[in-house]
């Protein structure tokens, strides 16, 4: 049993909003209160009892001591870090590395205007973006697990 | 009569085995504990692997998470080809032996032998555990033991007490776990054994190769200048020189017998509060309750909202 409006096509503006693809809110299951005050809720509560389980079964830990005069064996940035610290890593020069670095947030401005003449949202139908997009999460992928291996496996993941 | 004799036959076996052929059984685990404070240097390196230079792998297994003031044990993974032997000390072909130590957190220490179940005191029958020094009972040394039978080193733990020992606090600790197979490669007083690489150790052109003591090998080396130096390799690395030939400084003069290697590894875990358990449980049980009122609460809109044609 779901309560369900139908659209109500004897009313111009709605039939106008339909007609440009919009007012899809109309009709369906309301919003108010079936989902925001029953099924919000119920989703919230189910988020929270996971992150209290998290914090009871397997609580943050403390690390060592903090000590400037020692530096770890292994050092590695948070995990969101790896792709561009593995680019600092592999690159001889640092000169090199800090233009490696410019050219991330450069080539990501970039990408908006790449294809911007193509009048398609559908992403299937922006072969030029898609590509570089795809591209680039692949190989900040493959970059990243690189940064967790050692130096002389980090390009060839060991795997050749 | 013969009881007496065979009982005599042995104990002078035992007597000369232990007089004439010390096997470099627990002195290693032992130096470091004279030279070190603690195994874990600041870098978070273990000191064995100052003597150990080779590295292979060493698997830990703990439990994710134990109650205060129980037994659990942690289970030491020290991997390699049985079939493979090592150089002894006098150069003769000789199983692997392994040692490890386990670094727990604070407060947890080796489990005393009263505590232990039957089936942890079968697995841990034979393996003699020390710790590290008189104050730090939660450093733990095993070895050096028979390879053979022991790839898989039990050591059975107690965890403390929050209630009874207030330093102690419930939360998530780390254990470090180092394991080695084989001997090491340096003396802790810095020289090298017999267990490695030698090297050249100026340039120049091999003019001899002679038997040195001990099965030793002396090679001696003729510089440019005409200066001789002579490299004594003891019994173990194969010469991999002939006479003739011209040499580099630095270069190996010898394979590298070494076979073994250390591992260290880092492993979790979590000395949880039972009453957390219970409060965690009742809190997902009044979720749940919660959940299913408002879905039912739900039900119940639908069908006014059906009455009244929304």
């Amino acid at each position: 049993m779901h309560v369900l409006k139908k659209p109500d096509l004897s009313d111009p503006k709605l039939r106008a909003k339909l007609a440009k693809g919009m007012g899809h809110n109309y009709y369906g299951e309301p919003a108010w209160p079936n989902d925001l005050l029953y099924i919000f809720p119920v989703v919230i509560l189910g988020t929270i009892a996971c992150v209290v389980g998290l914090a009871v079964l397997d609580p943050a830990m403390l690390g060592d001591k903090a000590d400037p005069f020692a530096t770890p064996l292994e050092i590695l940035p948070e995990w969101y870090l790896y792709p561009v610290f593995q680019i600092l890593r592999v690159v001889p020069n640092k000169l090199l590395g800090i233009a490696l670095q410019t050219m991330i947030p450069l080539g990501l401005m970039l990408i908006p205007f790449i294809e911007s003449f193509n009048k398609f949202q559908n992403p299937f139908r922006r072969p030029v973006a898609m590509a570089a997009f795809l591209f680039g999460t692949v190989f900040a992928i493959y970059l990243g697990i690189g940064a967790a291996m050692p130096i002389d496996k980090s390009l060839s993941l060991g795997l050749f | 009569m013969r009881r007496l004799f065979t009982l005599l036959l042995s104990s002078a076996l035992a007597v000369s085995a232990l007089l004439f052929a010390p096997q470099a059984s627990w002195a290693y685990p032992f130096w470091a504990q004279q030279n070190y404070d603690s195994p874990r240097e600041a870098t978070g390196k273990l000191v064995c692997a100052n003597c150990h230079l080779a590295k292979k792998a060493t698997q830990v297994e703990v439990p994710q998470s134990v109650f205060p003031d129980s037994v659990f044990k942690a289970v030491v993974k020290i991997p390699y080809d049985t079939l493979i032997q090592q150089v002894a000390g006098d150069g003769s072909a000789a199983g692997l032996n392994v040692g490890a130590v386990v670094m727990l957190p604070d407060g947890f220490k080796l489990a005393p032998a009263d505590r232990l179940s039957d089936e942890l005191k079968e697995e841990t029958a034979g393996v003699y555990v020390t710790q590290w020094s008189e104050d730090q009972p939660n450093i733990l040394l095993v070895g050096p033991i028979s390879g053979d039978q022991h790839q898989e080193i039990v050591f059975p733990i107690l965890s403390p007490d929050p209630a009874s020992d207030s330093s102690i606090h419930f939360g998530k600790y780390q254990l470090h776990v180092g394991g080695n197979r084989g001997r090491g490669q340096v003396y802790p007083t810095g020289e090298k054994s017999n267990n490695g690489v030698f090297n050249a150790s100026v340039a120049g052109t091999v003019a001899s190769i002679t038997p040195g003591e001990n099965g030793a090998t002396v090679v001696a080396i003729t510089t440019a200048d005409g200066s001789s130096v002579s490299d004594t390799i003891p019994a173990g690395p194969t010469l991999k020189v002939a006479i003739g030939d011209a040499v580099a400084a630095g270069v190996a003069l010898t394979n590298d017998p070494n076979v073994g290697g250390f591992g260290q590894i880092d492993a979790e875990v979590v000395l949880q509060n039972p009453v957390r358990i219970y409060g965690m449980l009742a809190f997902f049980a009044a979720v749940a309750v919660a959940q299913i009122m408002l879905v039912l609460k739900k039900r119940q809109i639908e069908k006014v909202q059906a009455f009244e044609g929304v």
